[in-house]
């Protein structure tokens, strides 16, 4: 790669990069570099190609700055962010139209709260194709408490295909035509489905998920039904699970932001003491809590399903009521 | 590590009879396999009976609602009902003779041979029995291999045995997590459905035990409101959760007395029993009325 093909904005630094006859990698040796008047020259030359040029120099690998962006495409990056709905009105809309992607966000409630229900509903949604405004994405969809259920998963995808058709019907021909039918046969197929029994095989998983996903390039989530309950039995040193969780989720950041896809973690709640009394607080410790982009809180409120946005760097906190049917996730039965 | 492909599960998941249609519809056709389920229910209200008669009828073929298995029955309360099972299996013999012939039964079969019984009596033991369990089932080459494993009751091994200081909760609740780990990989290695039965506690108020967990807004049993024992962390555990309970009935209507009666019951004071849908992945909450007779429990259409 040669300096022109550079990500360098301004013409004038080009210039100076060629007047001084930095034409390529190759051509930059340890003593220009060390004579590179500017330092922004250094990075310039770096950024050329930094495998070989940090082997060579590996005092210079703290100036790794490969993928670097300003803030103004990060901004536009995320407004064009791609969103999975949850099929429920109000819960989209408190999350910004839906579960983000190239983000962590973490899930957690009761037991029956319906923390399943929600990840399958998001293994199903991510499929729905473009021309309904869908993502037309696969899923992958990590089970450690057994609680996966294929016939569920079915009546999800049968409502699915059903409020598709409709909303076909409705937008007219044009879209019917281009209608390729995606029976609930097809939903499920697009689920990779990995059952994990233990936590070194759940860490072994996420290890290989990147070259899993390197091959099927069209997966959007990555669901983990719990992210707990493998981490909760037999770790006496919690030191260690700390470690071991932080770079488990470290890892499925990286994930999220390389493959622009989302990672949902449904995780268990348990209770705390707190200065003598019992409160409620997700599993895993409060370490773990820094460990995730957004967090959502499922509870109940009287006989009313609710979620609750408890942290996220762009959405304020709110809480919408949703509803758990026999169709999947819904909008809360008494507003709509 | 390859994905496992979802249109070559079985589909619905295998699921193993309650033994009347009424309560299957309950549950959309049973116990599934690969899942823990629970039964909550106070003493006297039927876990063991359902227990026992779950046994039984894992012996059926498929095609009857069975798994055309054997069972594995761990009992932490004691005795052990052996008069009762007896009497449920001599029904259940009498009943289901022909089907289990023509599936391949010897002549000769006794349904009490294919319930392997085994007494259990702390939480370690339990995890030790788990251990010779899976590599029994791994080396077992019978042609009714053990397809359900019964655990009657998961609250006695721990009701005595932990202080409530928080040392000894973290401690309880850690072999929670371990036992139950335990049970669902062997669950879904050998396709196994497990169900452990529990206690309740009764409800003491909003701070200590009075967390809504499930669907039901709030569980009464025999007049008092109740709570699922061991508390937030053990239902954290299981997959499905089905309460049993039941109400003193003192206007009796009349086909309830000579159900009563039939039982040898106390005159016009009659029993009614529910079992509720807590929780579970597949299913809507949902509730039917049963009731216990001498050759088992069945529900009640109303």
């Amino acid at each position: 790669m040669d300096p022109w093909k550079l990500p360098i904005s301004s013409a004038i630094q080009r210039k100076r990069l060629l007047s001084q006859s930095y034409t390529s990698h190759a051509s930059a040796s340890p003593s220009d570099l060390a004579c590179a008047d500017r330092a922004s020259d250094v990075i310039y030359l770096l950024l050329i190609e930094p495998q070989v040029i940090t082997s060579k120099f590996s005092v210079f690998s703290f100036l790794f700055v490969i993928g670097a962006q300003n803030a103004w495409d990060i901004l536009l990056e995320e407004e064009s962010m791609t969103r999975i709905t949850t099929s429920c009105a109000e819960l989209d809309k408190i999350l910004g139209g839906g579960i983000s992607c190239k983000e962590v966000t973490e899930i957690g409630g009761v037991p029956g709260i319906g923390k399943t229900q929600l990840g399958i509903q998001l293994a199903v949604n991510v499929q729905i194709p473009c021309y309904y405004g869908g993502l037309g994405g696969k899923a992958i969809y990590i089970d450690t408490e057994g609680s996966f259920m294929v016939e569920r998963v079915l009546q999800i995808a049968e409502a699915c295909t059903e409020d598709m058709a409709e909303y076909g019907r409705f937008l007219g021909k044009s879209i019917q035509a281009r209608q390729v039918e995606m029976g609930p046969k097809d939903f499920l197929e697009n689920i990779y489905y990995f059952r994990v029994c233990s936590y070194t095989e759940q860490i072994g998983l996420e290890n290989y998920l990147d070259k899993f996903i390197s091959e099927h390039r069209d997966v959007k989530i990555i669901v983990i039904d719990s992210v707990a309950f493998q981490f909760r039995q037999d770790f006496d040193d919690l030191a260690q699970r700390t470690r071991v969780l932080s770079a488990m989720a470290l890892k499925l950041m990286k994930l999220a932001k390389k493959f622009s896809l989302a990672v949902v973690l449904l995780n268990q709640v348990t209770t705390k003491v707190i200065e003598g009394s019992f409160q409620l607080a997700l599993a895993l410790g409060d370490s773990w809590s820094h460990s995730c982009t957004n967090r959502l809180i499922l509870y109940w409120n009287g006989d009313e399903r609710y979620a609750y946005i408890d942290k996220s760097p762009s959405l304020r906190s709110a809480s919408a009521p949703y509803s758990v049917t026999s169709r999947g996730i819904r909008n809360s039965s008494s507003n709509s | 590590m390859t994905p496992e492909n979802l249109l070559r599960r079985p589909q619905p998941v295998e699921k193993l009879t309650l033994g009347c249609p009424v309560m299957d519809r309950c549950l959309a056709g049973g116990i599934p396999c690969e899942s823990i389920t629970e039964i909550v229910a106070e003493s006297g209200s039927g876990k063991t009976q359902l227990c026992l008669q779950l046994a039984l009828l894992a012996q059926l073929p498929p095609s009857l609602g069975g798994l055309s298995a054997s069972s594995i029955y761990l009992h932490s309360e004691f005795p052990f009902p052996t008069r009762r099972l007896h009497q449920l299996a001599a029904q259940f013999h009498a009943h289901h003779l022909q089907d289990l012939i023509a599936t391949g039964r010897d002549q000769r079969y006794d349904p009490m041979d294919g319930i392997l019984v085994q007494s259990v009596h702390t939480a370690d033991q339990l995890l030790d029995i788990m251990t010779q369990t899976e590599s029994f089932l791994q080396n077992s080459q019978t042609q009714f291999p053990v397809r359900l494993i019964v655990i009657d009751s998961i609250a006695a091994l721990f009701r005595s045995e932990f202080d409530n200081t928080s040392i000894d909760l973290m401690k309880r609740s850690s072999l929670f997590f371990k036992i139950s780990g335990k049970l669902k990989s062997l669950a879904s290695r050998f396709r196994l459905a497990v169900v452990v039965t529990n206690q309740v506690v009764d409800y003491v108020g909003d701070g200590m035990n009075g967390l809504k967990i499930g669907n039901l807004e709030e569980l009464y049993s025999s007049g008092r409101r109740v709570c699922p024992a061991l508390g937030l962390a053990w239902s954290n555990c299981v997959n499905s959760r089905l309460f049993l309970s039941r109400e003193e009935d003192e206007k009796a209507n009349n086909c309830s007395v000579e159900r009563s009666e039939e039982d040898g019951g106390f005159g016009s004071r009659t029993t009614r029993r529910w079992l509720h849908l807590v929780f579970a992945p597949h299913l809507a909450p949902s509730s039917c009325e049963f009731v216990i007779r001498r050759e088992g429990i069945s529900g009640v259409d109303r």
